[in-house]
C-alpha cells in the first residue's frame, strides 16, 4: 500500500513552496498576453479594422468610358464599344486546376494556356492583379460563364468598354492608339499626377498620337462599386448586407472629355484610299490655308483595334520589325530631302535678292561644271535658255544651281528659315522632328568643317543636308500661296465636357507674315509671291508642267514636284532607270501644292517614299485630295459635269513623258 | 425539516466548491455564446447544428463532472496504471482503425462520436503521474535521474504513437503536462540543465529529419507569415486581423466580418477566441483570459488544501493540462505562436475536448470535495 492516499494534508503541505513558480508564470502570462492584445487590438487596432474593411469590401472598378474623337463635322472618329472578358481573380479561387479546365471547356481554350497566362500575369503584376483569360467573349460564353461563377470563386464576366477605330488603319498613328499601362510605367504616372489622378494596374493609356496627347482629357474618372464578398469571394445580396450594417455608396465613373478634331473625314478617307490605292509608303498632310489639317495619313499602317483587342505578340513583334515601320508618324517623324520642291523656296530668295527678275533669261545647259566636277541637269541637252517660269515648270536643275551660285547659303537660309524649315511647325502631336535647314554656322558648329561652294549647288536643288517632313513642306507652300502667311498647324478644334460644354477651343494662329518686315529684314513683296505662284500654276496648268497629267477639273492647281535621292549615285547611274533598282534604294518622290491657285484654301503635302518620281508617285494623291475637296466645298463648279466618271482617273504610264521626270 | 434536503444531500452540496463551478459556468455560458455567432455565419445551414451539438457535450460534461466529483478519486488513482493501458491500446488502435482527416490518424469512429485517444490519453497521463510522482520526495535536492526514468518510459511510450499519427501538437502536449508535473514535484537542477542542453542539441536535428513538411511550413509560416498570404501563413495573418479589428469594444454579438464571412479558417474550434476578439474587443478578450486566470487560482487553492499528495498532484495535472492548451491556443491566435491544432478548452467546439476537460475539472472538484472529510 503505497503511501501517497493516507488522508495527510499535512504531506500535501509539502508542496505548498512548489506553487510559488505557478504564480509567476501565470502573472507572466496573463501581462504577456494582455501586451500583446493590447498591441493588436488597441495600437494596431484602427489598421487591422482597415484591412478587415478591405477583406470583406472588393471595389469593383466602373471604368469611365473614355472620351469621343470627331471629326471637324461632328462625325466618329475614334468610339467606344462594349465588350465581355471572362477574368480571373487569383486570390479567391479555391481549385486552380479545376477551375481552369472547367474555365477552358466554357470559352473554349486549353487549360494550359489559361494556366499560363495566371502565371505570366502573377510575374508582372503580382498575385492580386485580375487576368484576363479571353476577351470579347460571344453572348453564349458570357453566358456559360455566368453560370460558373456561382461554383467556382474568382471566375467572372466582366463588361469592359473597348476602343473602336472605325477607319481602321486610316489615321492609327495620328488618332493613336490605347494599351494597358506597363508595370514601369505605373509608378511614374503615378508620381506626376499625384493626387489628381490614381492610375492602376491593368488601366489603359494613350500610346500614341491623340490618345497619348490628351490622354488625362479623354480617360476620365472610374468609378467604384462596393459589394460585401465572403472569403471565397462570392458576393453577398443585400439581405445580407444588412447584418453586417453600412453599404457604401457607388462612386460614379466620369466619362472623359471628347475631342473635335480639324480633319475632315470625308478628305480623310480619300487621301488613305487614293495612298493605299497606289500601294504608297509615306505620308500625306492636307491642311487648310489657315493652318487646320483636314488630312493625315501614314502608310504602311496598323489596325489600332488590335491594340483594343489584345494584340498578338507576334503580330506586334512584326510591325515592330517593319522596315517601313508602321507606328511611325511619317507626316512630322519622316523628314528627307525636299528635292525640287525646294526650288520655290529658291525662286523667292533670288527674285528677293535681285538675282534676277521675272524677265531674267538664264541659259540652262545640260549641266554645269562647277570647281572640278560636272552638275548635271535630268534633262540630258539641257532647257536652253530659260526664265523662272520655265525653270520651275520644267524644274530644271541648272538653272537653280545658278541662283545657287549666286546667292550662297547664308542669304538662302535668311529667307527660306522663314517658311518654316528648319524648325518645328509646333502642331500639338509629340515626338516632331524639325527637319535641317543648313547655314555655313550650322556646319561649322555641326559637322567641324567650311561651308563649300559646291555644296551651295546641292542644296540650290533641295539636296545635301537640307531635309524637311511634309508637314512643313505643306506650311511653307501654304505661306507661298497665301503669298506671306506662314501659319502654325493644328488638330485639335475643341475639347468639349460631358455635358457638352466647350471647355477648350483652338483658333488659327499666324506665326509670321512675310509681307511685313522681319526681325532679321527680310520683307517679300507681293509681286515676287505672284510670280512664283505663276510658275508652280504652270507646273500643273502648263503644257510642259511636270504634273500637268494631274490637274483637277474646273479648278486651277499650284504645286511642285521633287524626288529626294535616298543615296547618290555617279554620273551614269543618274540616268538608270529608278524603278529597277531594289525598293530601298529608290528615290522619294514630294508633290506639293495648293489650290485654287490665285487664292488657295487648301495645300497638300505629299511624300511618296520609294516612289522614284513626284509626278506619278506623290502627284495623283494631291490631285484626288483637292477634287474632292473642291467638290465638298465647292458644288457648283462641278455642277454641269454630265458623267462624274470621266474626271476621275486619267491614266498615265509612269516614266513615258521626258517631261514628267523631274529635276535632280 | 419536512421540506428541506436530506442530511447526506446538504452535504453534498454545501462540500461542493462553489467557485470553481461558477468560474466554469461562466466560461461555458461565454463560450456558448461566441459559439452561437461562430455558427451562425453566411454558411449557417452547414454550421447551425454544431451549436446543438456542444449543448449536448456541455450536458454530458456536466454529468461526467458530478459522477467524478461524488467518486473518490483515491480509487481512480489506485485504477492509475488500468486506465492509462486501456488509452493506450485505444492509442494502438487509431493507427489501424482511425479516421483520416487532415492528413493525420486520429479518430476512431464510434457512430454517434468521434474518439480521439490522443486527447483523453493526457487525463491518464495526469492520472498515472500524479500516482507515481506523489510517491517521490519534494523536500531535498529534488528528484534524481532513476527517480525518474520509468516516468518518462511510460509518457515517452504515448508520446512516440501520437507523433506517429502525426499530430505534434498533441504530442507536444503531453509532454507539456507531463513536464510540468516533474518540474512541480522538483528534478535536481543538474539534470535540468544537462535536459536544456540536449533539447538544443536534438532541436535541429528533429528539424532536419523528424518534422513533416506541413509542420516545418508551420513554423516557417510563423516566422514570416506575409511571405505567402493565401497559402500557410493565410491562418495566422486573418486571425491577427480579426483580432486586432475588435479594437477595444468588438464589432458586436455576430457582427464580426472575419468571423461571419469566413475569412476567420477553423472558427468554432482552434480560432474560436478570434471570434471572440472580434466580436467584443479587448474587453472581452481581457474578461476571457481574467475568467481563465481566475479558474487556476481557484483550482491552485484547491490544490494547496488538498488531503494528500496525490490529490494536489492530480490538480496540478489537470491545471496545467487547462493552462497549456489555452497559453498554446491563445498565443497562436494572437500571433506569438505558430499554428497548431490545439482547442482553447471549455470554448472551442468538440466533444473530446469538452468531455476530457469537464472530466479534468471533475477530478479538481472531487478533491475540493473532499477536502474537509477529515
Amino acid at each position: 500500500m503505497s503511501t501517497q492516499y493516507v488522508n495527510n494534508p499535512e504531506a500535501a503541505k509539502e508542496y505548498v513552496p512548489r506553487y510559488r513558480p505557478i504564480y509567476v508564470l501565470l502573472a507572466m502570462t496573463f501581462i504577456l498576453f494582455t501586451a500583446r492584445l493590447w498591441y493588436l487590438q488597441i495600437i494596431k487596432g484602427t489598421e487591422l479594422r482597415e484591412f478587415s474593411e478591405k477583406n470583406r469590401i472588393k471595389e469593383i472598378k466602373l471604368t469611365a468610358p473614355r472620351g469621343l474623337i470627331f471629326d471637324r463635322e461632328g462625325r466618329i472618329l475614334v468610339e467606344n464599344l462594349a465588350a465581355y472578358d471572362a477574368v480571373i481573380l487569383p486570390q479567391y479561387v479555391d481549385d486552380l486546376e479545376r477551375t481552369t479546365k472547367v474555365l477552358s471547356e466554357a470559352i473554349g481554350l486549353e487549360s494550359d494556356k489559361i494556366l499560363q497566362k495566371i502565371q505570366k500575369k502573377r510575374k508582372q503584376m503580382g498575385p492580386f492583379a485580375i487576368v484576363k483569360v479571353k476577351e470579347n467573349l460571344t453572348l453564349d460564353e458570357v453566358f456559360r460563364v455566368q453560370t460558373l461563377r456561382i461554383d467556382y470563386p474568382g471566375v467572372e464576366v466582366r463588361e469592359n468598354i473597348i476602343r473602336s477605330y472605325p477607319l481602321g488603319p486610316n489615321g492609327a498613328q495620328l488618332f493613336g492608339y490605347v494599351a494597358e499601362i506597363s508595370k514601369k510605367q505605373l509608378p511614374i504616372l503615378n508620381q506626376q499626377f499625384k493626387d489628381k489622378i490614381v492610375f492602376e494596374q491593368g488601366d489603359l493609356i494613350g500610346k500614341s498620337g491623340v490618345e497619348e496627347l490628351r490622354d488625362i482629357e479623354l480617360r476620365g474618372r472610374d468609378g467604384y462599386s462596393f459589394i460585401q464578398v465572403d472569403a471565397h469571394g462570392r458576393e453577398l445580396g443585400a439581405t445580407d448586407n444588412k447584418i453586417l450594417g453600412q453599404q457604401i455608396k457607388d462612386i460614379e465613373p466620369t466619362p472623359g472629355h471628347n475631342i473635335q478634331l480639324t480633319i475632315d473625314r470625308d478628305l480623310q478617307e480619300v487621301a488613305f484610299k487614293s495612298f493605299s490605292d497606289l500601294q504608297r509608303i509615306g505620308a500625306v498632310a492636307a491642311i487648310k490655308s489657315n493652318g487646320e489639317v483636314l488630312a493625315w495619313v501614314s502608310t504602311p499602317s496598323f489596325d489600332p483595334n488590335e491594340f483594343s483587342k489584345g494584340i498578338s505578340p507576334d503580330l506586334f513583334a512584326k510591325m515592330i520589325n517593319d522596315p517601313f515601320k508602321p507606328f511611325r508618324n511619317k507626316v512630322i517623324q519622316d523628314h528627307t530631302a525636299p528635292g525640287s520642291t525646294f526650288k520655290p523656296l529658291m525662286a523667292i530668295t533670288s527674285l528677293e535678292e535681285k538675282i534676277i527678275t521675272a524677265s531674267t533669261i538664264v541659259n540652262c545647259p545640260g549641266s554645269l561644271r562647277f570647281g572640278n566636277r560636272p552638275y548635271h541637269d535630268h534633262l540630258k541637252g539641257g532647257f536652253g535658255n530659260i526664265s523662272i517660269f520655265e525653270a520651275i515648270e520644267r524644274s530644271s536643275n541648272v538653272f537653280f544651281y545658278k541662283m545657287g551660285i549666286s546667292l550662297g547659303i547664308d542669304r538662302m537660309y535668311k529667307y527660306i528659315s522663314l517658311f518654316g524649315l528648319g524648325s518645328r511647325t509646333n502642331i500639338e502631336l509629340k515626338r516632331e522632328n524639325g527637319g535641317l535647314l543648313p547655314s555655313a554656322a550650322w556646319k561649322m558648329k555641326n559637322v567641324g568643317e567650311e561651308w563649300q561652294p559646291g555644296e551651295n549647288l546641292s542644296t540650290a536643288i533641295g539636296q545635301g543636308y537640307v531635309t524637311a517632313t511634309p508637314l512643313q513642306m505643306a506650311i511653307a507652300y501654304n505661306a507661298i500661296g497665301t503669298e506671306g502667311k506662314v501659319v502654325k498647324p493644328f488638330l485639335i478644334q475643341k475639347l468639349i465636357d460631358p455635358r457638352g460644354q466647350v471647355i477648350e477651343e483652338h483658333h488659327p494662329e499666324l506665326v509670321r507674315d512675310l509681307q511685313k518686315l522681319q526681325p532679321n529684314g527680310v520683307k517679300i513683296s507681293p509681286q515676287t509671291f505672284q510670280t512664283v505662284k505663276e510658275a508652280m500654276r504652270r507646273v500643273v496648268q502648263g503644257e510642259r508642267g511636270t504634273a500637268k497629267h494631274w490637274k483637277v477639273p474646273h479648278v486651277e492647281m499650284a504645286g511642285k514636284t521633287g524626288t529626294s535621292q535616298v543615296r547618290s549615285f555617279n554620273a551614269d547611274d543618274i540616268y538608270t532607270e529608278c524603278t529597277s533598282r531594289p525598293l530601298n534604294y529608290r528615290h522619294h518622290g514630294w508633290f506639293v501644292a495648293f489650290a485654287p491657285a490665285e487664292n488657295p484654301e487648301i495645300t497638300v503635302a505629299v511624300l511618296a517614299e520609294h516612289a522614284c518620281h513626284g509626278s506619278t508617285g506623290a502627284a495623283p494623291v494631291v490631285r484626288d485630295i483637292v477634287q474632292a475637296y473642291m467638290k465638298k466645298n465647292h458644288p457648283e463648279l462641278f455642277a454641269n459635269d454630265k458623267d462624274m466618271k470621266t474626271i476621275k482617273i486619267m491614266p498615265v504610264k509612269p516614266g513615258v513623258d521626258p517631261s514628267a521626270i523631274d529635276g535632280e | 425539516m419536512e421540506f428541506g434536503l436530506r442530511v447526506e444531500e446538504r452535504n453534498f452540496f454545501s462540500k461542493l466548491d462553489w467557485g470553481l463551478i461558477l468560474i466554469i459556468l461562466g466560461l461555458n455560458a461565454f463560450g456558448l455564446l461566441n459559439l452561437y455567432s461562430a455558427t451562425h455565419g453566411i454558411s449557417s445551414e452547414e454550421m447551425g447544428g454544431l451549436f446543438y451539438q456542444q449543448i449536448v457535450w456541455l450536458i454530458v460534461g456536466w454529468g461526467l463532472f458530478f459522477i467524478l466529483t461524488i467518486i473518490d478519486y483515491q480509487f481512480i488513482g489506485r485504477l492509475a496504471y488500468v486506465i492509462y493501458i486501456l488509452n493506450l491500446g485505444a492509442l494502438l488502435g487509431v493507427t489501424f482503425f482511425g479516421k483520416v482527416a487532415y492528413g493525420a490518424q486520429r479518430w476512431i469512429d464510434l457512430g454517434f462520436f468521434r474518439y480521439q485517444p490522443s486527447e483523453t490519453m493526457k487525463m491518464a497521463m495526469i492520472v498515472l503521474f500524479a500516482h507515481i510522482l506523489s510517491e517521490k520526495n519534494s523536500m531535498g535536492p529534488g528528484m534524481g535521474f532513476r527517480d525518474m526514468i520509468w516516468p518518462l518510459i511510460l509518457l515517452l511510450i504515448p508520446f512516440g504513437l501520437v507523433v506517429e499519427q502525426p499530430d505534434l501538437g498533441t504530442a507536444m502536449m503531453l509532454i507539456a503536462i507531463g513536464g510540468s508535473m516533474i518540474l512541480f514535484v522538483k528534478v535536481r537542477k543538474g539534470i535540468i540543465v544537462s535536459a536544456l542542453v540536449a533539447v538544443a542539441i536534438a532541436a535541429p536535428l528533429a528539424w532536419n529529419f523528424g518534422l513533416r513538411d506541413y509542420q516545418k511550413n508551420r513554423v516557417l509560416t510563423f516566422m514570416s507569415p506575409t511571405a505567402d498570404p493565401r497559402g500557410t501563413g493565410y491562418n495566422s495573418i486573418q486571425s491577427k486581423i480579426a483580432v486586432g479589428s475588435g479594437k477595444f469594444w468588438g464589432k458586436g454579438f455576430r457582427k464580426g466580418t472575419q468571423a461571419q464571412l469566413e475569412f476567420l479558417p477553423e472558427r468554432h474550434t482552434d480560432f474560436i477566441y478570434s471570434v471572440l476578439s472580434e466580436e467584443w474587443g479587448l474587453f472581452g478578450s481581457l474578461c476571457t483570459l481574467t475568467f481563465f486566470m481566475v479558474l487556476f487560482l481557484v483550482g491552485i487553492k484547491i490544490a494547496n488544501q488538498a488531503n494528500d499528495k496525490f490529490a494536489a498532484l492530480m490538480t496540478v495535472g489537470v491545471l496545467s493540462y487547462v493552462f497549456w492548451h489555452m497559453f498554446i491556443n491563445m498565443g497562436m491566435v494572437i500571433g506569438l505562436l505558430p499554428i497548431v491544432g490545439i482547442p482553447l478548452p471549455l470554448l472551442s467546439y468538440g466533444g473530446t475536448s469538452m468531455l476530457t476537460t469537464m472530466c479534468g475539472l471533475g477530478l479538481v472538484s472531487s478533491v475540493a470535495y473532499r477536502r474537509y472529510l477529515f
